[in-house]
């Protein structure tokens, strides 16, 4: 123990030395280095490879993340959704789509004690033409008076429609942002008319704007009262899909679960049989994107390891060059005082020096090819993480010295004599 | 007993001391006794030559005395510390701080001002004032104004100029010089040989590994080896006189160097 300790304790206080000498020895590394810069740069090509890759795909994996998070914050955090599924005959074809009427949301909505609230959605397309302007297949949606608490998605200027629109099948519309941009008009459009496949709609109000989501931009949505949208779109009468808000977020289960009881019970499905009728959740969007970020995480990690074994190796060999170059340098360094550790620590900087600035040229690189990506309109913002840096500067300082430690040791050895013989 | 006066007057012990010194190499499964029994003493001040031909051991025992290398068998004390059986690293210290070396090939670092290459043994033992004292050994040496210049913007005779500072400038024991002239003119070696005198003059100690006459001449004292073995010790003004039989007679009228000359 106490032997251990004196070894700590040489350790501690051969420390400052260490640190004097690494800090000497790097302007020797720099300009070793510039003095073969062609070398050093292809020398250092697979650790430029593996730390632009690190930066540039964490920096993607992270800007959809925080994206995926954002909107999944955005849609409320209590969601789903419930919809019809395909009927599947008996060699696992599709037939036809379940049924799913208003009763069966109704019952949801009575009988499910978990539920806060539901809304029924009809999922269709239409063109819109105002004026002289005109768009083609922007989304439909056809809802109640529920939905902005439950998408946490709100007007702006003008109203939402109310149980009242409802009710009677008012030809009223909310407007998306986008759909507003596209027309070329302004809030002004709100009280005006406009005319979806042909009908006449009053605009009653314009939605926030919230930006597109994995392609889909949600801003790009036109709103009408459901049971206006089963009239232009009989089939969905007996097709609804609907939206459920669970009273807290970890009651969703609970939700699903009575949701599922209920609509079981009231489609007559026998034990043993599948659902007719899915429910999409949020945590399935995460679990998706999750695939999504795993997937690029290993190939990240393939391609890291590969060029950073690579580099290591390439960092190794012209090391050992470069201690056989530079015998006679090492006979009289050591000739004029220098001990093994002088020389090890001086040619270890020297490897770590190099992988280093292949590490800093990799990063540069990552931060431009980061750049280069967001100047895309569809893409979401990107930054690069600050962890993301310090990981691959960590990672290539680690190649140095892993790979720099045998050429390191085997100049640290060399005989004073023989070195100042070598020619 | 110099005509000089030492500069270093307190007394003490001798900066060198050989006691029966021997170094065998095994080369494959042969023996090579290179020192076979080498009793020296080499006082402060003194301005040795060793000479002999190849193979007769001067190297080996230049080795010896740089703490390059140790004996296998015998003392040898620097300073009156036995430094025979010393491990590398302790070894490695000695040669910073107490030995200078010079080359015949100089071995300056390349793109690096002499400035920097007087510096480089003093980083190694950690003195301070660095610079201060580079710059110093540069002036000593006549090279003050070249001290931001790479070695390959010096002359051969400059680039072994700046070699003496950086064997200088931590005032060694001593200065061990192996064929300090043998890639220069010469010209350009008499004038090295100059600085080499004028350190002497100094009170430094000075021991020159060398095989031409012309450069042993300037010495106060030559050794000659043969064979690992001291055939000859001698006073400067020994050298010449006819009787000695190991060493070639020099050319008639060779120039003597009047004004540094010492007593028999």
């Amino acid at each position: 123990m106490r032997k251990l300790g004196r070894w700590l304790w040489a350790g501690v206080l051969f420390l400052p030395h260490l640190i004097g000498s690494v800090v000497r020895s790097v302007p020797t590394a720099l300009v070793q280095i510039w003095a073969n810069k062609i070398r050093a740069l292809l020398t250092v090509l697979g650790i430029i490879i593996a730390v632009t890759s690190i930066i540039t795909v964490v920096s993607l994996v992270e800007g959809f993340g925080n994206y995926v998070t954002n909107f999944l914050r955005g849609l409320g955090t209590n969601m789903m959704i419930v919809y019809p599924e395909w009927v599947r005959g008996p060699r696992g074809e599709f037939l036809r789509r379940a049924e799913m009427d208003i009763d069966d949301i109704h019952a949801v909505d009575a009988g499910a004690p978990a539920i806060r609230r539901t809304s029924p959605l009809v999922w269709s397309s239409a063109t819109i033409e105002y004026g002289r302007q005109q768009v083609t297949n922007v989304q439909l949606r056809g809802t109640n008076e529920a939905f902005q608490p439950i998408r946490n998605f709100y007007v702006d200027a003008g109203r939402f429609f109310g149980a009242v629109d409802v009710e009677n099948g008012s030809a009223v519309c909310v407007l998306g942002r986008e759909i507003l941009r596209k027309l070329e008009c302004d809030e002004s459009i709100v009280g005006d008319y406009v005319h979806l496949d042909g009908q006449r709609f009053q605009v009653i109000g314009l939605l926030e704007s919230k930006g597109s989501f994995m392609g889909e931009n949600q801003d790009e949505t036109i709103i009408i009262p459901w049971t206006m949208a089963v009239k232009l779109n009989p089939y969905a009468r007996t097709h609804l899909a609907f939206y459920v808000e669970a009273m807290s977020e970890p009651q969703i289960p609970d939700a699903e679960g009575q949701l599922v009881r209920i609509l079981r019970q009231r489609h007559g499905i026998k034990p043993g049989e599948a659902n007719d009728f899915g429910a999409f959740k949020q945590d399935q969007i995460l679990q998706q994107f999750n695939q999504v970020r795993v997937i690029a995480t290993s190939v990240l990690a393939g391609i890291v390891s590969i060029s950073l074994l690579v580099g290591g190796i390439g960092i190794m060999n012209v090391m050992l060059v470069s201690v056989t170059e530079r015998t006679r340098e090492i006979g009289l360094r050591k000739s004029v005082g220098a001990r093994r550790r002088d020389i090890l620590t001086q040619f270890l900087t020297e490897a770590v020096v190099l992988s280093t600035v292949g590490g800093a040229i990799g990063i540069a690189l990552g931060y431009g090819f980061t750049h280069l990506a967001s100047l895309h309109p569809d893409m979401v913002e990107v930054t690069v993480p600050l962890w993301s840096v310090l990981l691959a500067l960590g990672f290539s300082a680690a190649v140095g010295i892993f790979f720099g430690i045998i050429p390191a040791f085997k100049a640290a050895i060399i005989h004073p004599i023989d070195a100042l013989r070598h020619e | 007993m110099i005509a000089t006066p030492p500069i270093r007057a307190v007394p003490s012990p001798p900066v060198i001391e050989l006691v029966d010194l021997h170094k065998v190499y095994r080369v494959g499964v042969e023996l090579v006794h290179a020192l076979q029994g080498i009793t020296l003493t080499i006082q402060e001040n003194e301005y040795v030559a060793i000479m002999g031909p190849s193979g007769s051991g001067k190297s080996t025992l230049m080795n010896i005395l740089g703490c390059l290398d140790v004996p296998t068998g015998g003392d040898y004390r620097l300073r009156g510390q036995d430094v025979s059986r010393l491990s590398q690293s302790k070894l490695a210290l000695i040669r910073g701080r107490q030995i200078g070396f010079v080359f015949q090939s100089f071995e300056l670092l390349p793109r690096t001002t002499a400035l920097k290459n007087v510096e480089l043994p003093m980083t190694y033992s950690g003195v301070r004032h660095r610079r201060r004292r580079a710059l110093e050994a540069l002036k000593r040496v006549n090279l003050l104004d070249r001290a931001h210049h790479h070695p390959n913007q010096l002359s051969g005779g400059q680039k072994q100029r700046v070699a003496l500072a950086r064997a200088l400038a931590q005032q060694p024991d001593i200065i061990l010089a192996d064929e300090p002239t043998g890639n220069l003119d010469s010209a350009t070696g008499e004038e090295i040989m100059a600085v080499f005198d004028s350190l002497h003059a100094e009170g430094q100690t000075l021991i020159i590994v060398t095989h031409e006459d012309h450069i042993a001449r300037r010495c106060r004292r030559i050794i000659r080896l043969i064979d690992g073995r001291i055939v000859l010790d001698t006073a400067r003004g020994d050298v010449w006189s006819p009787t000695t039989p190991t060493l070639t007679a020099a050319p008639a009228g060779a120039p003597v160097p009047s004004s540094t000359e010492g007593t028999p």
